[in-house]
Formats: structure tokens, C-alpha cells, sequence
């Protein structure tokens, strides 16, 4: 599980640098040179929020372990699950979010 | 600032562990209801009690509940006759420990109900949520 949502920023990551590419090209000027405010990459962004996720998700898993173990309560356990869960929820409405946008970039007509 | 949400499920959790201690607190003054010491004219089982407190969560800028202490209860050993016994003393009364069988069913069924209060509003928050990741989705 943890893998397949770590190829989420890496194939997010991808489609971003494609379509900021194709706009590039457009507008040799881009968005980049206006303000001079520190700039953080959507991608970048992306990125941190999906290793959020991961991060979640593998300290609900070592919880349940524990909780088998008998080493954390119940409350411990299920708290932690449940912090994982929406985690993963959220990452995978943000993909699908994602995967819709480049759709939608693709049947653009030129 | 931390997500009020989550820090919601934070504090119910402490809430439920709280609660949970309580009740192996009655659990294990129920089972020593009738547990008398063995020497002659030794002292029973004293019934234990549990007091909580809050305690400021910095990470989450939340009051959380903890067990402050678990003590005992200084009322008086009920005694009974009954000169058979191993912890009779000379006269024949055997010291039974100051456990009310009534009053830790009670307790329990308070810790029954706060238990379930803290669990509704884990499920509440969960649900806000879970909606509102469902507002992401379409």
C-alpha cells in the first residue's frame, strides 16, 4: 500500500513538470518572473502533502502492530488507523483530482 | 495551529483511555469484593479510587484528561461474624473489605455512558471529516 502512494507524488510529479512545460513554451515569460515572493512548486507541494499521507499511514500500521502485540490500547490503535485513513482518502480524492486536470489538458483542442 | 478536527479525536481518545482505566478500577473492586486478608484479624482488600485531571496538550493547544492518581478508600472494613475463618480474630469477626457491590455497578454504568459520550464524538468528527473529503471528490 505504502508503495503504490509513494508512486503517487513520483507520477503526479511527472504530469506536473509535463503540463508547466507545454505552458512554458507558451508564455516564455511565465508566472515565474512576476512578484518577488518566494515561489513553492505545486508539485513541491504535492510532494510534502503525499509524504504526509505515507508518513500517517505507516504510523496507523506500527500502531496496529503494537496494538496485536498488546503493547498499545485500543483508543491508541484506532486513533492512529483512523488518522491514516483519512490520509489516504484525502491523497487519493487529490489524485484523482490530479489525473481529471491532466484529462482535461489532454482532449484540449489545439 | 493544529487542525481543530483532529485535535477533537485526540481529546476523545484521552477521554475513552481515561474511562477505560476506570473501569478496571470497579473490575478490580468487584473481584475483591469478598477478598479478606490470611493472618488472624488481618486487613481486606481496601476498595481503590480513581480521580482524573486535565492536562494541557501543547502540540494540540487542547485540554486532555488523564488519571492523577489511584487510591484508596479509607472507609471503614465492614466485619462480620463467622469464627471458621482463617482471618477471624479471637472473638470470631472476620474483616470484609469496604466494597459496596451496588455503588461500583453504578460506577460502572457512569463509565459506560461517559465511554460512549467520547466515542459519539470521535464518530461526529470522523464524519465532518469524511465529508468534507467527499466535497474534494466531486
Amino acid at each position: 500500500m505504502i508503495e503504490q502512494l509513494s508512486g503517487l507524488s513520483s507520477a503526479t510529479d511527472g504530469i506536473m513538470k509535463s503540463v508547466s512545460e507545454t505552458r512554458y513554451v507558451t508564455t516564455p515569460n511565465g508566472i515565474d518572473g512576476v512578484g518577488g515572493v518566494e515561489q513553492v512548486s505545486f508539485t513541491d507541494t504535492l510532494a510534502n502533502v503525499s509524504q504526509e499521507a505515507v508518513d500517517r499511514i505507516k504510523a496507523g500500521e506500527a500502531a496496529s502492530i503494537a496494538g496485536v502485540d498488546g503493547q498499545a490500547s485500543v483508543q491508541q490503535v484506532v486513533e492512529a488507523v483512523m488518522a491514516a485513513e483519512s490520509s489516504l482518502q484525502t491523497a487519493i480524492a487529490i489524485r484523482d483530482k490530479v489525473v481529471t486536470a491532466y484529462q482535461e489538458i489532454s482532449r484540449m483542442t489545439i | 495551529m493544529s487542525d481543530p478536527l483532529s485535535a477533537t479525536m485526540h481529546i476523545a481518545s484521552s477521554g475513552l483511555q481515561a474511562q477505560s482505566e476506570r473501569l478496571r478500577v470497579v473490575s478490580e473492586n468487584l473481584a475483591n469484593a469478598r477478598s479478606t486478608g490470611d493472618a488472624a484479624g488481618s486487613d481486606p482488600y481496601s476498595r481503590k479510587t480513581i480521580t482524573f485531571e486535565s492536562e494541557f496538550d501543547r502540540a494540540q493547544a487542547a485540554s486532555l484528561v488523564k488519571v492523577k492518581d489511584i487510591g484508596t478508600d479509607n472507609a471503614p472494613f465492614l466485619v462480620e461474624y463467622e469464627p471458621g475463618h482463617p482471618a477471624a480474630d479471637e472473638n470470631g469477626y472476620v474483616k470484609m473489605p469496604n466494597v459496596n457491590v451496588l455503588l461500583e455497578l453504578a460506577d460502572m454504568r457512569e463509565t459506560n455512558r461517559s465511554y460512549e459520550a467520547n466515542l459519539k464524538v470521535m464518530t461526529q468528527a470522523r464524519e465532518m471529516v469524511m465529508r468534507h473529503i467527499g466535497l474534494l471528490r466531486d
